[in-house]
C-alpha cells in the first residue's frame, strides 16, 4: 500500500497470546484504513486461492480419468 | 539493460552462495523500486496466480502455488499442521486394564490412533462440560480378554499358537454410539483409519477394558489432532549455467546434482551439458566443493513459485485439508475484521 509509512508485529510474550501490531500511515489517512483494506484483500487472496485450487484439483481429476479410459 | 536484470534477479530469485543465502527478504514494496509499480492491485495478482496439481495419490499431494507471498504460504502450512481439526480420543475410563501397559500410557496410545470421522460432522465440546452429548462426542470400546489355546502343540513357543488374542490392535475397538447418533449418522461408519496398528500385548489371565471418548481438537492443543503427516514446501529450484560446460567437466557437473537434473548433450562431437529439470535437484550444494565448477553455476531458487506436499494421516484426503486450511485463514481475517467493526473507533 503506498501511503503506509511502517508496517510491523511483535509478540510480547511467547507464552501469552497477544501480538502488537503496529501501523503508521503518510498523511493524513486514518491508520485503520490501511489496515481493513489489509484484512479485506486477505479475504479475496484466500477466495480466490480456494477457487483456483478447487478448479486444478477438478481439472487434474477429469484429466487423470480421461487417461485411464 | 544489465541493471534491470539485476533488479530483476534482486526480487524474483533467492541466491543461494557458497557460504549463505542472499536475497532473502520480499522487497517489492511500493517505492522501493523505481519503475516497478508494486502496489496491491488483486487483478494482477489473479492474472499472475496459478495452482497446477502435479501428483496426488493415496494420502498425498503435491502441487504448485506460483505468484503468492512468502508469508500466506507459510500461513497455510502452519495452519494445515495445527489448526484444522480432527476427531481424536482425548478422555479413557479404564473399567479394567491388568495388562502390562499401564494406564496412562494407554491412554497416550490411544490418543495418538488416527479415527476416521470427518471433524465438519461434530462441534466443539463446550468447556467444563464432563459428559459429552450426541453432537460433539464419539464413544469408542475396547473390552479384549487373553486365553490360553488348549489345542496348542506341547513343544510351540510361537506366541500366535499358544494364545488367543495375545496382540490388541486397533480393529478391536469398536464404535459405541449415543442417544440419537444411529439416526444422526445412518451410515456412518466410525473407526481407526488402520485397523492394524498395534496398540499392547497381552498374556493369558490379562484383559483391557476401557471405554473412550473422542472429541474434536485442533494440532495447536495437542498433536494427536494434527490431520497431516506433514505439509511442507519448498522454493522451485533455478539452475543457471553461466557458462558453456564442456566434457569432464561436464560429466563432473553432472555428478554434482541429483540424478535427472544435468543432462549431457552431444554436439558436433562434444559433450555440452544442460540443465535438463531443476526441479527435481534437492540442493546438495556439491558444486561448491570443486573449485573448477564453482563460478560455472548460479544457483537459486525463484521466490514465489512454491511446492507444497501434503501428507493426510488418513482422515480426510489431502485436497480436502487444503480447502479447509484456506478457509479457515478466511474465518480469521473475517472474524478479525467484525473485531475491527464493533468496537468504537475515535
Amino acid at each position: 500500500h503506498p501511503d503506509v509509512e511502517f508496517c510491523g508485529y511483535c509478540i510480547t510474550h511467547p507464552s501469552e497470546s497477544k501480538i502488537n501490531f503496529r501501523i503508521q500511515t503518510r498523511g493524513a489517512l486514518p491508520a485503520v484504513e490501511p489496515f481493513r483494506k489489509g484484512l479485506n484483500d486477505l479475504m479475496s487472496v484466500c477466495q480466490h486461492v480456494l477457487n483456483t485450487f478447487e478448479r486444478s484439483m477438478k481439472e487434474y481429476r477429469a484429466q487423470r480419468d480421461e487417461e485411464m479410459q | 539493460m544489465a541493471g534491470r536484470r539485476r533488479t530483476d534477479e534482486l526480487r524474483d530469485r533467492v541466491v543461494l552462495g557458497e557460504f549463505g543465502v542472499r536475497n532473502v527478504h520480499t522487497t517489492d514494496f511500493p517505492g522501493n523500486y523505481p519503475g516497478y509499480d508494486d502496489a496491491w492491485d488483486q487483478r494482477r495478482f489473479e492474472e499472475a496466480f496459478r495452482v497446477d496439481i502435479v501428483r496426488e495419490e493415496e494420502g498425498a499431494l503435491e502441487f504448485d502455488m506460483v505468484g503468492i507471498d512468502a508469508a500466506i504460504a507459510n500461513a497455510f502450512r502452519r495452519i494445515l499442521l495445527a489448526e484444522v481439526p480432527t476427531m481424536a480420543v482425548e478422555k479413557v475410563f479404564v473399567y479394567n486394564n491388568t495388562s502390562i501397559v499401564q494406564d496412562e500410557i494407554l491412554a497416550h496410545r490411544l490418543g495418538l490412533i488416527p479415527i476416521r470421522a470427518d471433524p465438519r460432522l461434530f462441534e466443539y465440546r463446550n468447556q467444563g462440560d464432563e459428559e459429552g452429548t450426541e453432537i460433539d462426542t464419539l464413544q469408542f470400546q475396547l473390552k479384549i480378554k487373553c486365553s490360553r489355546n488348549p489345542q496348542a502343540a506341547k513343544e510351540s513357543s510361537d506366541p500366535n499358537e499358544l494364545y488367543f488374542n495375545h496382540k490388541v490392535y486397533s480393529k478391536h475397538m469398536t464404535w459405541v454410539p449415543l442417544g440419537n447418533q444411529t439416526d444422526l449418522f445412518p451410515d456412518a461408519d466410525f473407526r481407526p483409519v488402520h485397523d492394524d496398528i498395534l496398540i499392547a500385548l497381552l498374556r493369558p489371565g490379562q484383559e483391557i477394558d476401557v471405554l473412550m471418548h473422542c472429541v474434536k481438537g485442533i494440532g495447536k492443543d495437542h498433536a494427536k489432532f494434527s490431520p497431516v503427516a506433514t505439509a511442507s514446501y519448498r522454493l522451485l529450484p533455478d539452475i543457471t549455467l553461466l557458462q558453456p560446460v564442456e566434457d569432464e567437466a561436464a560429466e563432473m557437473l553432472q555428478k554434482c546434482f541429483s540424478p535427472g537434473v544435468i543432462e549431457i548433450q552431444n554436439i558436433k562431437g562434444k559433450k555440452v551439458a544442460r540443465v535438463a529439470n531443476a526441479r527435481l535437484d534437492m540442493f546438495s550444494r556439491e558444486v561448491f566443493r570443486h573449485e573448477s565448477l564453482k563460478n560455472l553455476v548460479r544457483l537459486a531458487r525463484v521466490r514465489n513459485h512454491y511446492i507444497f506436499s501434503v501428507e493426510s494421516t488418513g482422515i480426510l484426503p489431502p485436497d480436502v485439508l487444503v480447502s479447509e486450511a484456506i478457509k479457515i485463514l478466511m474465518g480469521k481475517c473475517q472474524r478479525f475484521l467484525n473485531e475491527l467493526d464493533s468496537v468504537p473507533m475515535e
